[in-house]
């Protein structure tokens, strides 16, 4: 049975339709990457799973439970977390603070009036070991506006980790980085989710990152599925360098 | 700044404000009356927009509606003061639930015309409901009704000036310990970054609702002192220029801090008394200061006294 399983989704905006029937399953485990030019409704996908945008039509499943329609912090309470492709954190917290942060919204008694320092503890150490994790031990104390850029997107993946996810959507991890970030990056990540097992969804636009990382491709053309498959069949797939290469290839 | 040198300026601070009324004339032991008790509503405000980044601009609307509240309770109803104060108070944390409610349907500057909007209505409430409000005369010769239960102690000058500084040890020990916990971990949340603190898995809007209730009924409480303090409520407690001047307060005082804008009122009130009596123009010059506080000392008074302890004491 797939962790998640969407069907038949659809977004439209006016006339233009962002996302069409788009179907697709996700095994637990897996890292699938969804790819497709720009335009093509991939951050959109990630919006509808997570629920920040309604889909106008089409099921989404995820562990058996139908989750399209509902607020956005009750599907990610249901184990969805994800990252942002422009880096979203709390700049003036320390790396702890803002994974621990993270932490204290899985907990029964997150919204406390006062104490807490039982809460506090138990969020931390989640955070603390998602920090390492990702090797961000060694700058956990700094505040996260004066990381570096790759150590900040790193920290966003830290953060949703720290949650303790049954999926982990990324969208565009090395986003903003420069050559050698985001090969340091790609190194952390590869390490960590062999590690980890996590099942990640992953939108990103750097094709060696995408081989890198994914165990299977799902290809996103004008907001439908055109490719679906292994990395080398997907990079044979002929639809697939139509859609990247305009017919010219 | 070290813990030895802290709890003794705590010491010194507690002390001077338990003994003031044993060294100080009536008429400073009424300033200083007034400095707490604007110092609980400039606090209350501390917690929305210190630590929440909630920019009100209508907290009059707290602040005059717990005045209004008190003042009627003792007039018509014979109600004990400490009863009424504390009603009061009450009564507008929980009313202000449904103004959360509506404020929050919005964000950032929509935010604070929506509390601005709340604020204007009751204001103009306080001038047409003349048989509960006074109209424009207001409500006048508020009792302190010292009730069955023998609380005459607070009714008298002293007394009361005690009632008051409880009233604000006791608020800011509530606001200390929210701003503390786990709720006010994700306040600060709120504060860096909305959107982020919504994707994490917190329902905001609910945090919200629940700041403003609080920031709103202890800025309740503030107003219900100030009624049997004066011995009036008049319609200039929900005027929008009193909440720019606790606004000023805040920002002056150190958002953020909690003592800060108690200090911020404070100071408000030492200026408003001491430029008043030179010029006729004192507003113009307390707002040259309060330019110079934003662009030199953004921290505020608060701030710059703790960076000055921190420098002078000895580094472990």
């Amino acid at each position: 049975m797939p962790l998640l399983e969407l069907d038949g989704v659809t977004r439209r905006y006016g006339a233009l339709v962002a996302l069409d029937q788009v179907a697709m399953k996700v095994e637990e485990g897996e890292v699938r990457a969804v790819i497709g030019p720009n335009g093509a409704g991939k951050t959109t996908l990630f919006n509808v799973i997570t629920g920040t945008v309604k889909p106008s039509a089409g099921l989404i499943r995820f562990a058996d439970q139908p989750i399209a329609g509902l607020p956005s912090h009750q599907i990610c309470r249901l184990g969805i977390s994800r990252t942002f492709q422009i880096t979203a954190l709390f700049p003036e917290m320390s790396a702890r603070e803002n994974a621990r942060l993270a932490a204290q919204a899985r907990h029964p008694r997150r919204w406390q009036p006062f104490g807490g320092a039982r809460i506090f503890r138990e969020a931390q150490s989640l955070a603390d070991a998602a920090l390492e994790q990702l090797g961000l031990t060694g700058v956990a104390e700094r505040p996260a506006g004066l990381l570096s850029h790759g150590d900040q997107r790193l920290l966003e993946v830290a953060m949703a980790m720290a949650q303790q996810p049954r999926v982990l959507l990324l969208d565009e991890p090395t986003q903003g980085l420069s050559v050698e970030e985001t090969a340091q990056a790609v190194d952390t990540l590869a390490r960590f989710l062999q590690a980890s097992r996590m099942t990640v969804l992953l939108v990103e636009h750097d094709m060696e990152v995408v081989f890198r990382l994914a165990h299977r491709i799902t290809v996103l053309h004008r907001g439908a599925v055109i490719a679906d498959g292994a990395p080398d069949q997907v990079k044979a797939d002929p639809r697939v360098q139509d859609a990247y290469l305009g017919g010219f290839a | 700044m070290r813990s030895a040198t802290r709890l003794l300026i705590w010491i010194v601070v507690a002390l001077a404000l338990v003994l003031a009324p044993l060294g100080l004339p009536p008429f400073a032991m009424t300033l200083l009356t007034e400095a707490v008790i604007l110092g609980l509503f400039a606090m209350s405000l501390d917690l929305m927009f210190g630590y929440t980044r909630l920019v009100s601009f209508g907290h009059a609307a707290a602040y005059g509606f717990g005045a209004y509240a008190c003042g009627w309770m003792l007039l018509h109803t014979g109600m004990p003061l400490l009863f009424a104060v504390f009603a009061a108070g009450l009564l507008t944390g929980f009313i202000a639930i449904g103004v959360g409610w509506m404020c929050t349907l919005a964000t950032g500057v929509s935010f604070s015309m929506l509390t601005l909007a709340f604020a204007q209505l009751l204001y103009a409430i306080s001038f047409k409901w003349t048989s509960v409000t006074g109209g424009s005369d207001g409500l006048a010769g508020i009792p302190r009704t010292i009730g069955p239960f023998g609380f005459a102690a607070l009714s008298s000058k002293i007394g009361f000036y005690y009632l008051a500084l409880g009233c604000l040890v006791g608020g800011f020990l509530v606001c200390s310990a929210l701003v503390r916990s786990p709720f006010g971990a994700v306040l600060r949340g709120i504060r860096e970054n909305e959107g982020k603190t919504t994707a994490l898995g917190y329902n905001t809007r609910l945090y919200k609702i629940a700041v403003v209730a609080v920031s709103y009924g202890l800025g309740g409480l503030a107003g219900a002192l100030y009624a049997p303090f004066a011995g009036f409520a008049n319609t200039e407690l929900l005027f929008w220029l009193l909440s720019g001047q606790v606004l000023i307060m805040v920002i002056v005082g150190g958002a953020g801090t909690l003592i800060g804008p108690v200090l911020g009122a404070a100071f408000f009130m030492l200026m408003e008394h001491q430029l008043s009596a030179l010029t006729e123009a004192w507003a113009l010059y307390f707002g040259l200061i309060f330019i110079a506080f934003v662009l030199f000392a953004p921290e505020g008074i608060w701030g710059l006294a703790t960076t000055r302890l921190r420098r002078a004491a000895p580094r472990p």
